[in-house]
């Protein structure tokens, strides 16, 4: 038996978690609204109209990326910690000869790659449905990246979130609407700290002159000094939660 | 030999002192942590595993911190009061995860141990959200103690089971502390630690009130009065003789369910054991029993809180 092992069991338990609650069930039934509404247009629209480029994109922003992805990313960022403070489970694992922040590294991750996992249809079968020759395979990978780079820096914070609040999943949803569906998209400096805008400017660089996802993208130097930050943050947060997580506070 | 060491230990959440100054060395056997609710057990138990730094003073497992540091959790375990569990594992996944997180080099077998020990091996494949409160329990300490600490601690480990699995439980603790574990049981219900428990740490408002066998505590209460009930074969005859010892101040005549007999009160409890017998004897009357009726541990306790 290793660290392999613990890491196994750690990244088990993560995705059983995630995976248990209805939550999740909500979250796959959000990820397949795209296939619906590209269904609605295939029907209606003639494709050699030459329009299939258009509406994916459009799709991609302001439905998959601009909204899909970061109430996914509420609803298992905030979960991957929240349930176990909540409930007292998280006394399970920090009982054990396992190092703190390998349980916050692991639980991160597993929220990042389901939050994912999950948007991966989001994009794959509106494509599938609506492809064409303007719209190489290319097309939905540079979006993919996109929703990597947009659920890596939504996790961290909505983890930190469910680590110091109870009401983490209604602070992250008010987040989603205020800060993410208003203000970054009106408010040029806030910008510089949006996941979305960064999951944009990646898919955006991808995807080159061949389609225009957003006008002024954040710069890739802007991604990698907030992101960065970001990230530091989010899961420094969630690592001191944990580290001080005192039971009996709790009780 | 394992042991536990609290030295001055006290905790406080601002203002409030949940733990006031307490101080006691537990070794292998069954401690009893009682008290009645809120005076501060769980908080001891969280600072013995180390989930809750002292707030002045110290808490020791073989002279070593447990804050801070996951390896004491190879020795060392806790089978918390609140009854949740991962209801979406079963038992059996929730035990030999447990094990692997142990890093045992059998988790497998580890597990079938474990969940053999707290009979549930019928229920170890369905999930732990269809288990009753007892069967939760159960599996919250077969996952406890899948990898054989040192030291064991349970809060309110008997909630929830009937009474056939508490009997159970206790013959399995016992096992365990005969192994020379040091087992340390915090309760607010006398009756299950009467039996069990080796030792008790009686917790009132924070502070130790007292310490060590809950007879030797007894005894050592000596601004209480000692109560014993006696039958014999001419219990009238007797109260009269025993009236003549200074030590005994109040002699009762009972009739109670149990048979009539004599409720005597004594400041003295050796005296009464030396004259008792002398007394019969010169009055001709044959001792039926006797018996101590306020050394039971709830009457300690109910001492100690009433201070």
């Amino acid at each position: 038996m290793s660290a392999f092992t613990v890491d196994r069991t750690l990244i088990w338990l993560s995705a059983r978690q995630l995976f248990a609650k209805r939550r999740a069930v909500l979250a796959l039934g959000l990820s397949l609204v795209p296939l619906v509404v590209a269904l609605v247009f295939r029907l209606l629209v003639s494709n050699a109209s030459g329009s299939s480029g258009d509406f994916l994109i459009g799709l991609a922003r302001d439905l998959v990326i601009g909204a899909l992805l970061p109430l996914t990313a509420v609803l298992f960022g905030t979960t991957a910690f929240g349930g176990d403070i909540e409930d007292g489970t998280l006394l399970y694992l920090l009982l054990k000869p396992v190092a703190r922040w390998r349980v916050v590294i692991w639980k991160y991750l597993i929220a990042v790659v389901s939050t994912v996992a999950v948007m991966i249809p989001a994009i794959l079968l509106p494509w599938f449905v609506v492809r064409g020759p303007d719209l190489p395979i290319q097309v939905p990978l540079s979006l993919l990246a996109g929703l990597v780079v947009g659920s890596v820096f939504y996790c961290a914070g909505f983890l930190a979130l469910g680590a110091w609040t109870r009401r983490a999943l209604v602070v992250g949803l008010l987040y989603v609407v205020a800060f993410e569906m208003v203000l970054s998209r009106n408010l040029t400096g806030v910008k510089s700290i949006s996941a979305r805008e960064f999951a944009l400017a990646v898919s955006q660089k991808l995807l080159g002159n061949s389609a225009a996802l957003v006008e002024k993208p954040v710069t890739i130097a802007t991604i990698w000094t907030m992101g960065t930050l970001m990230l530091v943050v989010g899961v420094g947060l969630t690592l001191l939660k944990v580290r001080a997580y005192e039971a009996a506070e709790r009780l | 030999m394992t042991a536990i060491e609290l030295r001055n230990a006290s905790r406080w959440y601002g203002n409030v002192v949940a733990v006031n100054d307490v101080s006691c060395v537990l070794g292998a056997g069954i401690t009893g942590l009682l008290g009645p609710n809120g005076a501060g057990k769980t908080t001891v138990l969280h600072m013995m595993a180390g989930l809750l730094m002292p707030s002045a003073g110290y808490v020791l497992i073989d002279g070593v911190a447990p804050a801070n540091d996951s390896s004491i959790y190879r020795r060392l375990t806790l089978v918390p009061e609140r009854e949740s569990a991962y209801s979406f594992l079963t038992g059996r996944e929730f035990v030999r995860m447990s094990a692997r997180l142990q890093q045992l080099a059998d988790a497998e077998d580890a597990a079938t141990r474990a969940i053999r020990l707290v009979e549930l091996e019928d229920a170890q494949h369905r999930k732990i959200g269809t288990y009753s409160k007892g069967m939760r329990q159960r599996i919250k300490v077969a996952a406890a103690l899948v990898h054989n600490p040192d030291v064991v601690l349970l809060d309110e480990p008997f909630n929830g089971m009937d009474p056939r699995q508490r009997l159970h439980m206790m013959a399995v603790l016992r096992e365990e502390a005969a192994r020379g574990r040091v087992i340390v049981i915090s309760s607010h219900i006398l009756e299950e630690l009467n039996d069990l428990a080796d030792n008790v740490l009686v917790m009132v408002a924070g502070r130790l009130a007292a310490s060590g066998h809950y007879r030797a505590i007894r005894r050592l209460m000596t601004d209480r009065p000692h109560t014993f009930m006696i039958r014999s074969s001419d219990d009238r005859r007797l109260a009269a003789a025993l009236l003549s010892d200074a030590s005994v101040f109040g002699v009762e005549l009972s009739t109670n369910g149990n048979g009539s007999g004599i409720i005597v009160r004594t400041s003295e409890r050796s005296t009464l054991t030396h004259h008792l017998p002398r007394a019969a004897r010169d009055a001709g009357i044959r001792l039926l029993e006797i018996r101590p009726t306020d050394e039971s541990l709830e009457s300690v306790f109910s001492y100690l809180v009433e201070r």
